[in-house]
């Protein structure tokens, strides 16, 4: 193996010499034509030794500095000297601003959905409306086209864990269980009702990526898309709250949340929102609202928190009137558990609130329990989460329940007397049960999430292979390996095997 | 599945029937099969018809199911010669693993090298699946990060692909960076051999591993003393991928340490001819 430097100086041939070694330069030559008589001659003045005495007449001289300290000093102390602080590290000295409150946040949730150093796979295709829903697409990648890009943006659909930046554009993977939930969300518009459904499954299964592509399915339907992202925002008494007026028992209004949630969904649905008129006027907000407005500009009215909670009220009126052309809509919700028990909030008399008698919560509970009817129909979907969720044991049984109950329905067999043969019952020795979350899970849908078939796992590999995260050949049996170590195919075990590991 | 033939048992197939022998029964067979029919069993060698396997098939054989494809696909190498029963060919469903083993099939070598040692110098309080996750972090902003611009003044391994390749390869990447900062040497103080109490300073030279373990306590030194400009668990590996982004692009400090040993080095080797020195290194 020929050595990659210079043995000599050990300066690498194709380095540009830094004007530091410039001088060395000229020794190095020297070297080179004196090396049979003197070879280390030249290179001795680097070493720092010290000699009694120097013929060279700069060395000769004494040292200047040296002197000055001894002269003012006037004697040599001998002995330890007293230092302190001497096992303190030194600091280096932190150079610029600190991070503004609130930055260091911004950059630990900040969300990249495009990284350029990825390959453009060449056969990735956009989604259209009707893609989603379509069975011929089971198992392909497709992409989120730009649009909805800023839609789901704006209604924080993306989260910082999924791995959106790792390639040119963001794709979604169509799996069974999506085109199932958006047949039955299509078929609930065609017949103008409301479709609520629970998405559950072990964690990383992909249900809040499910809910991502309900919302694709529906800006690309032209839906009106409501979404709250962290559920637990909204419970985890991180946000301000206060009692709306006239409302007996008390409920609990969310102001700064809510002017949030108006301007996202402001900004998401931009377009229909200015297609879609108001019915009836609304002279108590601070702007008089006439009928006939566009919704664009109700929902321009809310600036300030205060006004917040009011302009929402009217905007879901609004949304909701029966008999008046509305688009379909779909409220969301990531994080079922936090809103399935009681909050963090406490009344004026010190009690902890219920998270359903939070205003914007109960709104939506009230939709999932079947409460409200869209006029356009739509859906009111909930996804569970398994790595950030309390305790919540009335959701879980009611949850068990309803599955119990589907399976039973789907293989037929109803038990004459009517009674639950394979239901789980409540543990009449636990007292934890909330009576309240139980009637609005009552009748819900389930739909429960789980690994992927290797089908899907096999088109997921090939577009990361295809988009060089992936460096190697996508057979049969990478793929089984993968979808094994991923506990049969579960979809966030399979990036971390293959995408979040060091052995890339 | 049909029957997957090399080359080999091709070329045994072709011999068998270029010599066209059929297995002579034994004789004790042979006379089994006379007490059992009145019709001769012996075969008819001068005929001069080929046996009715070698005649050319005007049509494919009626096959009713695919197991039974198998099973005669498996009298038919019997027929020629081979095991039915070869395990690499049936009986695994991804066929039998090639041996000897590649070392990346290995339990404890299934990273690349420098990874796996960086890995663990990573490691704080025994923790190696922390180190391993800041590890694939460490990777992931590689291969996110734009690639990077290369200083002329701080050359890189000989050999080094162009910079637009290394995202892609961010093992590769990572491997570079270290190895192109790691020290030649390390100097080797020998106590009170340079007269008056002094050590004599003597460049030693080093292996590839240890090598890269100064390179990367460097980097990590230099990283300690970075500020976060973020939080969560993504900030300390952040830290050092910008710091090995730094050093592929030059700008890193570490470079400075790297030219300080080799100066120091360079200016010490007169030690080495140090009669004190001879035996011990």
């Amino acid at each position: 193996m020929s050595a990659p430097n210079c043995l000599r100086c050990l300066v690498r041939p194709s380095a540009g010499i830094p004007s530091s070694t410039a001088p060395r330069t000229a020794a190095h030559a020297a070297a080179r034509t004196a090396a049979p008589l003197a070879p280390l001659a030249p290179l001795a003045p680097l070493v720092p030794r010290s000699a009694p005495f120097s013929t060279t007449a700069a060395n000769a001289r004494p040292k200047k500095e040296a002197q000055g300290k001894d002269s003012s000093k006037g004697h040599v102390r001998a002995g330890k000297r007293l230092t302190l602080g001497k096992f303190k590290k030194d600091r280096v000295a932190e150079k610029g601003r600190p991070p503004a409150p609130g930055e260091r946040k911004a950059y630990r949730k900040r969300i990249t959905l495009s990284n350029d150093n990825a390959i453009a796979v060449p056969w990735l295709t956009d989604l259209s409306p009707t893609d989603l829903a379509d069975p011929a697409n089971i198992a392909k990648v497709l992409a989120l086209p730009d649009e909805v890009q800023d839609q789901l943006r704006a209604s924080e659909a993306f989260k910082p864990t999924q791995c959106w930046g790792m390639f040119r554009k963001p794709a979604v993977l169509v799996r069974k269980e999506t085109v199932d939930v958006m047949s039955r969300m299509q078929a609930s518009v065609a017949k103008r009702q409301t479709l609520r459904l629970a998405l559950t499954g072990d964690k990383v299964s992909g249900k809040s990526m499910t809910l991502l592509q309900a919302m694709t399915h529906a800006f690309l339907n032209n839906w009106i898309v409501i979404h709250l992202p962290e559920a637990q925002e909204l419970t985890t008494a991180c946000t301000e709250y206060a009692p709306v007026p006239g409302t007996e028992p008390a409920q609990y209004m969310q102001p700064v949340y809510v002017l949030k949630l108006i301007q996202a969904i402001k900004r998401a649905n931009e377009k229909v929102l200015a297609k879609t008129y108001t019915v009836s006027a609304h002279p108590e907000l601070p702007q008089n609202i006439p009928a006939n407005t566009p919704l664009l500009a109700l929902a321009n009215v809310a600036k300030e928190p205060d006004a917040a909670w009011p302009v929402f009220q009217a905007l879901w009126s609004e949304l909701t009137a029966q008999g008046a052309n509305r688009p379909p809509i779909l409220f969301s919700l990531d994080g079922l558990a936090h809103v399935m028990k009681v909050s963090d909030y406490r009344s004026p008399a010190f009690e902890l609130i219920h998270a359903h008698d939070l205003a914007l919560i109960r709104l939506f509970a009230d939709a999932l329990g079947g409460g409200v009817q869209f006029p356009a129909g739509g859906a009111v979907l909930a996804a569970t989460s398994r790595s950030n969720a309390p305790r919540a044991p009335s959701m879980e049984l009611a949850l068990a329940q309803r599955e119990a109950e589907q399976a039973a329905r789907q293989k037929g067999d109803v038990s004459k007397d009517g009674s639950k043969a394979g239901v789980p019952q409540r543990d009449p020795f636990f007292r934890g049960y909330d009576d309240r979350v139980e009637a609005v899970l009552r009748s819900v849908q389930v739909l429960r999430l789980g690994g992927i078939d290797k089908l899907e796992a096999r088109a997921l590999m090939e577009y990361w292979a295809a988009s060089g995260m992936l460096r190697a050949t996508v057979d049969e049996k990478t793929v089984s390996e993968k979808w094994t170590l991923a506990g049969n195919g579960v979809l966030g075990e399979m990036e971390r095997a293959t995408l979040l590991t060091a052995r890339v | 599945m049909p029957p997957r033939l090399n080359i080999w048992s091709a070329c045994r197939a072709l011999s068998t029937r270029a010599f066209a022998q059929r297995p002579q029964p034994g004789p004790a067979v042979l006379a089994r099969g006379m007490a059992d029919s009145t019709t001769s069993r012996l075969p008819e060698q001068n005929s001069g018809k080929l046996p009715p396997s070698m005649l050319p098939q005007s049509e494919t054989p009626a096959v009713t199911s695919k197991e039974n494809e198998t099973a005669l696909n498996q009298l038919r190498m019997i027929e020629y010669g081979l095991s039915s029963h070869d395990p690499s060919v049936e009986g695994h469903k991804y066929g039998v693993p090639e041996l000897p083993l590649p070392s990346q099939k290995h339990n404890k070598h299934r990273y690349d090298a420098v990874v796996s040692q960086v890995t663990r110098l990573l490691m704080k309080d025994g923790k190696l699946a922390k180190a391993q996750r800041d590890m694939a972090m460490i990777l992931n902003y590689l291969r996110t990060s734009p690639p990077p611009k290369l200083d002329p003044s701080r050359p890189l391994l000989p050999g080094a692909p162009p910079a637009s390749h290394l995202p892609l390869d961010p093992v590769l990447y990572l491997g570079l960076a270290i190895d192109s900062v790691a020290p030649l040497v390390k100097l080797r103080g020998f106590k009170g051999m340079a007269g008056g109490g002094k050590s004599l300073e003597v460049p030693v030279p080093l292996l590839a591993r240890q090598r890269r373990r100064t390179a990367f306590q460097w980097i990590l030194d230099s990283v300690n003393k970075k500020k976060s400009r973020g939080s969560g668990r993504t900030m300390f590996p952040h830290r050092v991928a910008e710091e090995i982004v730094a050093v592929v692009e030059g700008r890193s400090n570490v470079w400075d340490k790297r030219m300080q040993i080799h100066k120091l080095g360079t200016g010490s080797r007169a030690n080495l001819a140090n009669p004190q020195v001879k035996g011990l290194i």
